[in-house]
């Protein structure tokens, strides 16, 4: 196996400020993203994927176990040199524009003025802010902040390109155009792992999968070979629904 | 490069959208340009300089590392709060470019502030003359005489048994301060006579000496003696101030340095009525004219910028594993502690502290004092308010150490901090 991206056996647990574990986010994970496909990293709530994102970047360190990157621990500055992250929350400097924004990324990655420019241009054009390019991204919208925080996260042109929910807070036109946006960076090569909880769009772009539930895989597969849809096989996996105890809560 | 560009355009964006250098800048000026209007001096035209370029300076600098070093302990720390670090380290950049592209930033723009105010001084004193190079008299060592003393008092019966029984390093302390302020005294038709290396100064340059005497005030309308130097030569008579500054003479015109020989001597002789007392060590001095007060003041400004730069690299440092308000308040005690140490120091000599807390406190007070020793001089201002040379080498040496090592040491530390710190 030498995938672009590989964990084996890798496990975290959280600790509060006296060192004692207060959640095993993580147990015990294998997986491996090959180049070139489109890897689902799916899960309910708090099960523990973008903590797996996380140590992927060299965010976080794995208790146990080993990460790597294009073959390399994650914090070695040449594993980063091709890689793309759009976090769950835009993390953005209120201060600068969208355009300041997109050429503070590009000066990270290494781009000469010349290619960040054009290449800040395009971006601004493709997630249609071209209007706002030169308004401070303190004031926008949480779509919009999420289509400067997409732009950022591929304007170095990444072989790898994570993103941990990338359509939250778009609008159902917006989502759509993600979706083709991921197929097409796809098509051009790039490996891309993206988590989400829109299960259908999950199946529409992603060709594996994995489903994370309380740290661990409990399922792992390929998107055509699963036959009835991934919401569905997502539920069997998880297990029942467990409806809001609202009543008690409005009686009282 | 261009990452490092990338984050020092960053943080000068912050600084500038932020409003923050802008209301330091003003800050800054109109206390500069106030000074002169609020300086109450001794009545002296140099009396009045000496504090307005002191003081307006000073001043000026005291709020740049304020400003600087409360923003210097806040940056790393309120881009973790904000999450905006943990995006900026899946890039490929060296945690080490992270930290010192900000330091630099800051940095530059203390540097813009501080210009400003160092040209409005300019302006403000434009007609200063040159300024001199200052000259000590050869003397044994501190730590010499300190040796010498301790082993007189060791040795000699008188002396009281506590201070036998005192470690010897907090004795010599001790004596090495008191070294500083011997007195020698001149009795009457006495001459005495101090050693100068004269071999550094540049032919034709103006010689003075300086000199305070620490004779009562109403005394020193008594004084009056002779200064001879090689072929120079110099007269006081009927002092009004503490501090005299003595011209000297080349006795036949012509070129005066021609005749200074290496190692010259000094000589004065009291010819008035009262013997006199000084501490060779600190009142007594030889001023060589030497360049313009503008390259002194350029001279100033990088010594100052540099200790600006240790200052804000350790505030930096503070930031990158404390939280803000943690960071910003360690950061600002230091700088209070480092300022009011020397004159703890000098007020409360250790050694007879018995009281255990007390002893902490000064254990404290002297490591803060030492630790800040590099950027805890006021030595270019003081200086240049007394018409006294920066020197090149002195220049040179606080810029290598300042702005350049001690920021290397602490970026490093702030980035394997960083590297160690969890998102
Ligand atoms: N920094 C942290 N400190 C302590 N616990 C954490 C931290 N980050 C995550 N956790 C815990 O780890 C578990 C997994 O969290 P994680 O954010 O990975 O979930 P997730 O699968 O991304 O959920 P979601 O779909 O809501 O984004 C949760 O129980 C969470 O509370
Ligand atoms: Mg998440």
């Amino acid at each position: 196996m030498n995938g672009i991206i590989e964990l084996k056996g890798v496990s975290k647990t959280f600790r509060d400020f006296w060192l004692r574990p207060t959640v095993k986010a993580v147990d015990g994970l294998d997986l491996t993203v090959n180049e070139g496909e489109i890897f689902g990293l799916l899960g309910p709530n708090g099960s523990g994927k973008s903590t797996t994102i996380k140590m992927i970047l060299g965010l976080l360190r794995p208790g146990e176990g080993e990460v790597r990157l294009f073959g390399l621990p994650p914090s070695d500055p040449a594993a980063r040199k091709r890689l793309g992250f759009l976090p769950e929350l835009s993390y953005l400097h209120p201060f600068l524009t969208a355009r300041e924004t997109l050429l503070y990324h590009a000066g990270l990655c290494g781009l000469d003025t010349k290619t960040a420019r054009s290449r800040a241009n395009e971006l601004l054009e493709m997630t249609e802010l071209v209007h706002a390019a030169d308004r401070q991204v303190g004031g926008f919208s949480k779509g919009m902040a999420r289509r400067v925080a997409l732009a950022s996260s591929i304007i170095g042109k990444p072989g790898l390109l994570i993103l941990d929910e990338p359509t939250s807070g778009l609008d159902p036109v917006s989502t759509d155009e993600v979706k083709t946006l991921v197929k097409t960076l796809a098509k051009g090569g790039m490996t891309i792992l993206m988590t989400s909880h829109l299960l259908g769009d999950a199946q529409d772009v992603c060709d594996r999968f994995m489903i994370l539930n309380k740290g661990r895989s409990v399922a792992e597969g390929r998107v055509d070979a699963i036959g009835s849809s991934l919401q569905e096989y997502f539920l069997s996996k998880i297990g029942e629904r467990r409806d809001f105890k609202v009543a008690p809560f409005l009686a009282q | 490069m261009k990452s490092f560009l990338a984050i020092v355009l960053l943080e000068l964006r912050r600084l500038w959208r932020s409003r923050s250098i802008l209301v330091l800048l003003a800050a800054c000026v109109g206390w500069m340009l106030a000074m002169p209007h609020l300086v109450k001096s001794d009545g002296t035209v140099e009396g009045a300089r000496q504090i307005y370029v002191h003081f307006s300076l000073g001043g000026a600098f005291a709020l740049t590392c304020i400003a600087l070093a409360s923003s210097g302990a806040s940056v790393l720390s309120r881009e973790r709060e904000m999450r905006t670090l943990s995006l900026a380290l899946t890039r490929p950049v060296k945690r080490f470019t992270l930290v010192f592209a900000r330091i630099a930033a800051l940095v530059a723009s203390g540097a813009a502030v501080l210009a400003v105010c160092a040209l409005v001084l300019f302006f403000n004193e434009r007609d200063a003359g040159p300024c001199a190079h200052v000259l000590h008299p050869e003397m044994e060592s501190l730590a010499e005489e300190a040796k010498r003393m301790y082993d007189y008092y060791m040795a000699d019966p008188e002396t009281p048994p506590e201070i036998k029984k005192a470690k010897k390093s907090v004795v010599m302390r001790i004596l090495r301060q008191g070294a500083l302020d011997h007195y020698q005294s001149i009795g009457t038709n006495d001459t005495a006579v101090w050693r100068f290396d004269s071999s550094a100064l540049a032919p034709g340059a103006p010689l003075a000496v300086r000199l305070r005497f620490t004779n009562d005030f109403d005394m020193r309308e008594d004084v009056r003696g002779d200064f001879s130097f090689g072929p120079w030569r110099g007269a006081i008579s009927n002092i009004t101030q503490a501090i005299v500054r003595v011209p000297l003479h080349h006795e036949e015109g012509g070129n005066p340095a021609a005749g200074a020989k290496p190692k010259d001597e000094l000589v004065f002789t009291n010819n008035g009525a009262t013997s006199l007392m000084l501490r060779p060590r600190k009142d007594i001095v030889l001023l060589a004219g030497a360049d313009s007060f503008g390259s002194n003041l350029f001279r100033a400004w990088l010594e100052l910028v540099s200790m600006l730069a240790s200052l804000v690299a350790f505030a930096v440092f503070l930031g990158s594993g404390l939280g803000r308000s943690v960071a910003v308040f360690t950061c600002v005690a230091f700088m209070f502690v480092a300022v009011v140490s020397g004159d703890v120091i000098e007020q409360y000599p250790d050694q007879f502290e018995t009281d255990r807390v007390d002893r902490i406190g000064l254990a404290i007070t002297r490591a803060v004092e030492f630790a800040s020793r590099p950027v805890n001089s006021l030595r270019p201002l003081s200086a240049l308010s007394s018409g006294e040379c920066v020197e090149k080498e002195e220049a040179a040496l606080v810029v290598a150490m300042d702005a350049v090592l001690i920021p290397v040491v602490f970026a490093f530390l702030a980035a394997f901090i960083l590297s160690r710190k969890e998102d």
